[in-house]
Parts: C-alpha cells; structure tokens; sequence
C-alpha cells in the first residue's frame, strides 16, 4: 500500500486532505490538535505501510479516528503528506517558476539580500540550493510567517571598532571572544572582542515581514514555484514525473 | 533599507579577490593553493617561527568538523579565513578563532569520499565530490556558484584532489584506477564551469600509445589522476603524475608498457596537448602510482642553471627531469631496501631484476605497495637547498590473482602486506635533489600507517606530521628536533603555515579536527563588548 506520488495524484490527496484531516493537522500539515506531519520522524520515518494502516484503522488511544476511505484515496492522500516532508525540489507546486524569478528579482526585493549562482546580496541566506535542502512548507513560512524564524546567522548589525572604523551587515557567528561580521558588500570580517568598541544589533529583522499582505496569494506561489526549483545539482522535474509508485 | 544604504557608501574600498598573482607570489600571509605555490615547494616566507622561538609553539584553537573521521586536506587561508574540506564538504572558518562561518555540504553526492582541499580563484572556493562533480562556491557565502559534473562513477570514477586553479581554469583529474577506468586530466572555466580541454592519460585505441597494451580493453587502463598537479607559469605548462595501470598487480594481461600509467605528464595549460611525458615504472605490477606531487625546482645542475622537476616515486627512484624537454637527468634510490630493478638506464629506465612479478603465492619485494613515498606532500626549503621527503621503508609480500578481475569493483587483482616480522618503518628525509644524496634523516615511530607530508619556512624550521600522531618542528640544517605536540589521531593531512594580524600560525587537519598553533603569548583579557539592540 505505497504511497501515489503522480502530481495529479498529490493533487487529489490534497483536496481530500483538506477536507478530511486539516481540522487537526493543519492546512500545510504544520499539526495542531494532531501532530505536525510536514517533518520530523513521525513521518519520515514511518513506512507507507504504517501510515497507511494509521489512517485506515485510526491510532488507538492517540486521538486518531479511523477513516475507511478506499484504498486508492489513502495512497493519495499518503502522496500527500510524503510531499510535505520531501525537499521541495521533489515536489509538484501550483504556482509559475517563471513569475517567480520575475518577483524574486523584482517586485518581492528579494535578490538584494540573497543570492543565487553568484547573484544578489549578501545579508541573508544563499539560496542556490534551496530547493533540496527545506520542504515547501519551510519555504513559505520562510516567507509568510515571520513569527516562526529567528534571524539566525543573519542577524543585522552595527559594529564600531576602537579605531573608529564601523562594520555593518550580518552577524554570522557571535561568541564572547570572536565576531565574524559579513558586511553589505559581502567581504567577511574576523574580528576579536579586543578590537570591537561596541555592536549594536537591529531589533527588526532584515527579512521583511509583510509578504502576506505585500504579495497576492498566486504571487507567493509563483515565489515558492521559483525558490523550490533551485538546486544545485539537477534534479528530475517532479511535474514531468509519470510513475504512480515509488 | 538604512543598513544598505551605508553599506554603498562602505563599497568605496574595492572587495579583494585571489588573483593568479596572488597565488603565483607563493604563500606569505596566505595560503592560496594546494601546494603552497605553483612549483608546489610548500615553503613560506613567513619566519616569525624560528629555529631559536619554535619552542614557544602552543595550541592556539581547534576546529572540530562534525562527522568526519579522515580529512585529509590541507587547509587554505585567505585574508583570515580557513577553508578546510571533508567528504563532499567545504567549511570556512575564521582562522583567528577557529569558528566556523559557514558550511557547504552537498547531500546529494552519490559517493563519499576523502578530500584532499580546496582551490581558490576570485571569489570563487572550487572543490571536488565524491562522485566527480566540479563545485565552485562563493567564498564569502557557501553559495554554489556553478556544480558541473565531470565523471560518472558508473563509469568506475570519483574523485578525491585539490583542484589547481590558474589563470582563468580550474584544472583536475580523477581517482579510480584500482577499479580499472580511462583517466584524464580535465580544464574548466573557472568563470562557467565550461569544459575547455580533456586530456587521456590511456590513449584510444590506434592512437600513439596504444600500442603498448597488447589486446586489452583500453577503457579500463587506469591512469588515475588523483592528485593534484604543479605548474610553470612561464612555460605556461601543467606537470601532472598519473597512476597504476589496471588490474594493478596482474600484469600478464596487458602486455606492454602501459602508456600513460605511472608517468609524469608535461600538458600545455592553454591546450591539454601533452608536451612531454616520462614513464617511472612502464608496466607496473606493484601499485607504484607515481602521485607524489612534481617539485618543480630552478636549480645549477651539472654546471648550469635547469628548470628541473623532482620527484619521490613510489618505485624507490628520486628523479630529476628536465621539465623543458622531459629529458631524464638522474635517478638516485631513496630508500635503503629496493629489490626489483637494478638501476635505470641512461634513458631512465628501470633495469629491471628477475622474479619480482607478484604471483598468486606471492612475492617479497621493496618498495612496499604503499611505495617508498606516496601522495603525502615535500616540502623545499631554498636556503638549505634541500627537499624534505616523508619516505617509507617497507617491502611487502605481493600476490597475485589468477585472472582478470571484473572491473569497477575496486578490484586490483591482488596485493600486498608486510611479513609480520618486518613491519614497516617511517623517516622525513632531507634529500639533496642534484645529487640525490640523503643529507640528514628523522626516524619516527609508529605502525606504519601516517600519510602526513612536510612544511618549510623562511624560519628555518620544518614541520611534518609523523607515524604516532604527532605534529614536529625540525631544524631545516641539521635535522635536530626542536617541537612537537602530540595530536593524538592518526595524522592523514599535510601542515601549512599562514599569519593574521602579524602572528604566524601552524595549522594541520587530522582525523576529525584541524589543529592550529602560534607563539605564547601572555592571554589579554577579552572584556564583554557592548551590545545594543537599536530599533
């Protein structure tokens, strides 16, 4: 009982999904009542066996009704949510990667703090390789929900040193003795506590947190479509992809 | 964006880039390739480490690498920052401080294998995958700038060395040649990754060469490329050695000398068109990849001034090439036990003795399979006019199989261990290279089992990894132990030395972990810095 992976197939596991297990799971599988299902082990590393099972016969004493839906549904459903936890490379999406690169480069602002293949800013993550390192839900939440990330790496800063000279872009590492700031243009700066006169940090985040309001929600597809597709290695194009089982 | 804005008005000072004069001028406060400069002498200017302060070398930082349990690379450093590689990884760290900045990690490589280093060109950190993928990096981001797949390892490839970045190519080669594959030496845009010219260390068939093979198939020869090469900027000309012919120990079934294996080839940088090539070991049965990497050296020979190239073959044999023509100038044995050839011709041709061929009961023979010297790096001090060698004296029994093993299995058709009774025994040997002559020699102990290469400096002293782990500082005059510091892992990496804020540090990498060292100093207290947050 393997899951369907056929985008049309991912398609109609998402409609029913929707209807039938966001109530708990959420609508990107992020959990709420029930446990999140876009990462983490619950998923990945459980066998479509189980999952399959979960899903027919309910988890027992866990919450999880049964849902006796035709098989043929239950794989769908389990192309699915394997689709929230894969890369996003792997993954069919709705939006236009052409009008993504458009906005990435335009509109959303994007290119003028991350970079792809050599291109764009420095003040936040490359993003060459995104596509196989986060799930499409890690993408758009990357974008619409700025309650859920941290600056990380990329906090912005302001460092004056004792000769006056004053650093600013990102702090990438930050201990009580060593500093490795990358400033606007790029270059990075290894720093000791001993040079440093003082940081100040920025309370806000580089990353804008208005992309729910700024973009149009086939906007923010288009974006996603554009960010899931870059890889540094090629990958198969999932849309194109006509096996129905792995 | 108020931050963006200052940032412009900050852009005034032009961003640095390693440019191929950097590279050229050797290294100093940098370390920019491989081999520390293009002639690969390993010697740095740097001499604030001297034979009388040496003593004074303390750990300064230690930089784990999570995961790794072989690194085999010898770090780069440019303006600060240290890019040290793993299996399919590449980690730049503030080589002050020993903290890392960021991390390159390519998940989707279909093999793991060691890695021996980066290259650096612009702004661009070029390394090799496993599975035979080019990558250049942004070496300020980690970003892939351009991933270009350059073997299949399907076709029995992958790929271990640092590539040589020069001009406008990033230049490298492959690993594969204990398997049976066709290797060749390869050119790329280092702006686009574009292929610019590939050289065939085993020829096709009807082409010159091939002829030295009898009926074998050809794309299973060998000829690994699998380390990285030198060059001379003048005669624009790459000097790259190449491995065992295939099935490495069963000879009988490639008759002939085996051309290109076991050779050292003089390519046109421009071109990849083979200018020259001098074969060690025609025919090998003994594994004796010639891949210690060429020294190349402008030296008096004989009453006037060569450019001549060195090199510690795994055969036993210190050559001196002339690396204009390729002439053979002298051959000298380096080690002390060398029981298969009787001397080299005026061609340079080894004068082979009888009954040396491994068999399928086996064969006592020295050099070792490992070989007299192997991929672990010389260094050239050019005051002492002496070349630093770690050398091996070994002899194993070898054996080989009864027929031709199936190929790509990492098969080589036999072997070769030590008789328990005579294991094995490591020195660093400081070798006249005109005359071949051993001038001063370390023994160490230990298993046998180190592949740590030599550093030279301006200060006079050599550091080396040795067989037990430890890291050592010598005096480059007179051989006599002046430091060391036990690391305590088995030592796979060559030393470098680079400086920062006019310190001069040491640095190797070990099993896990990169260790860096420097002159005590007194700790200056590290008061917490002001931190604000503004909105």
């Amino acid at each position: 009982m393997r899951a369907l992976r056929a985008p049309e197939a991912v398609e109609r596991g998402r409609k029913l999904f929707n209807s039938a297990c966001s109530g708990c799971h959420g609508l990107h599988g992020e959990g709420g009542r029930g446990p999140k299902l876009s990462d983490g082990e619950l998923v990945r590393g459980a066998k479509d066996e189980k999952l399959f099972s979960s899903i027919k016969n309910g988890v027992p004493g866990a919450g999880m009704p049964p849902f006796p839906l035709p098989d043929e549904q239950i794989r769908e459903l389990l192309g699915f949510i394997r689709s929230l936890s894969a890369p996003a490379a792997d993954v069919s999406v709705p939006g236009d990667p052409a009008a993504g690169r458009a906005l990435f480069a335009g509109q959303a602002g994007c290119i003028r703090c991350h970079r792809i293949r050599g291109e764009g800013g420095f003040l936040g993550p490359d993003l060459t390789n995104i596509g196989a390192a986060r799930t499409l839900l890690q993408i758009r939440n990357a974008l619409v929900k700025p309650e859920l990330r941290g600056d990380g790496e990329y906090r912005g800063v302001r460092v004056v040193l004792k000769t006056g000279r004053v650093i600013e872009g990102v702090m990438r590492n930050a201990t009580n003795y060593a500093f490795e700031v990358q400033d606007n243009n790029g270059e990075l700066h290894p720093l000791a506590a001993q040079e440093i006169e003082k940081i100040e940090y920025r309370r806000d985040p580089l990353m804008p947190s208005d992309y729910a309001s700024k973009l149009s929600a086939a906007e923010i597809d288009h974006l996603i479509a554009f960010l899931s597709r870059q890889t540094a290695r090629p990958r198969p194009n999932p849309d194109q992809e006509q096996t129905t089982a792995q | 964006m108020k931050v963006i804005i200052l940032g412009l008005l900050l852009s005034a000072a032009a961003t640095a880039q390693v440019t191929y004069e950097d590279i050229r001028q050797g290294p100093g406060e940098n370390w920019l390739t491989y081999g520390g400069d293009y002639a690969s002498h390993r010697h740095s200017r740097l001499a604030q480490i001297n034979t009388s302060n040496v003593r004074n070398l303390v750990a300064k930082w230690t930089y784990h690498v999570a995961g790794a349990n072989r690194l085999e690379s010898t770090p780069l450093v440019y303006k600060g920052v240290m890019y040290v590689t793993n299996a399919n990884q590449v980690d730049a760290v503030d080589a002050r401080s020993g903290r890392r900045i960021w991390t390159y990690k390519d998940d989707a490589a279909q093999r793991q294998s060691v890695n021996r280093g980066v290259a650096l060109l612009g702004n661009s950190v070029f390394f090799v995958t496993g599975d035979c993928h080019l990558v250049a990096l942004d070496r300020r981001t980690g970003g892939v700038l351009w991933d270009r797949q350059y073997a299949s390892i399907h076709d029995g490839y992958y790929a271990t060395m640092a590539p040589l970045a020069l001009r406008d190519r990033v230049i490298v080669g492959v690993g594969g040649g204990d398997g049976g594959m066709r290797g060749f030496v390869a050119a790329f845009s280092a702006s686009t990754g574009e292929e610019l010219w590939r050289f065939w260390t085993i020829p096709a068939k009807g082409e010159p060469g091939s002829e030295t093979w009898g009926d074998f198939q050809l794309q299973y020869g060998g000829g690994a490329t699998w380390m990285s090469g030198s060059f001379d900027p003048d005669l624009n000309v790459v000097y790259w050695a190449t491995g065992n012919p295939w099935p490495d120990l069963f000879g009988k079934a490639r008759k002939g000398d085996n051309l290109y294996t076991c050779s050292m080839l003089a390519l046109d940088a421009g071109t990849g068109t083979l200018k020259w090539y001098f074969q060690f070991t025609p025919h090998d049965t003994h594994d004796w990849d010639a891949q210690s990497i060429p020294v190349l050296l402008d030296l008096p020979f004989e009453g006037s001034m060569r450019r001549l190239l060195a090199h510690a073959n795994r055969n036993g044999y210190f050559y001196i090439l002339d690396r204009v023509t390729g002439e053979f100038l002298k051959g000298t044995p380096f080690i002390k036990q060398l029981t298969w050839a009787k001397g080299l011709d005026a061609k340079g041709r080894p004068i082979e003795l009888p009954d040396t061929e491994p068999t399928p009961a086996g064969r006592w023979v020295c050099p070792s399979l490992r070989g007299a010297s192997n991929w672990m790096s010389p260094a050239f001090n050019p005051h002492t006019g002496l070349l630093y060698i770690p050398v091996l004296e070994q002899c194993d029994v070898y054996t080989a199989s009864e027929t031709v093993p199936p190929p790509m299995k990492d098969m080589m058709g036999g072997g070769g261990e030590p008789l328990p009774t005579q294991p094995g025994k490591f020195y660093l040997r400081a070798i006249h290279p005109q005359s071949g002559e051993t001038r001063w020699e370390y023994p160490m102990t230990g298993p046998a089992t180190m592949w740590a290469g030599a550093v030279s400096t301006e200060g006079g002293v050599i550091f080396f990894g040795d067989d037990d782990g430890q890291l050592v500082a010598l005096d480059a005059r007179s051989g006599r132990h002046l430091w060391h510091y036990s690391i305590g892992q088995t030592l796979t990496a060559s030393p470098m030395t680079y400086s920062l804020d006019g310190r001069q540090y040491v640095s190797i990498a070990a099993g896990a972990d990169v260790f860096t060292f420097g002159l005590f100093e007194p700790a200056a207290p590290s008061p917490l810095v002001p931190a604000t947050t503004l909105d």
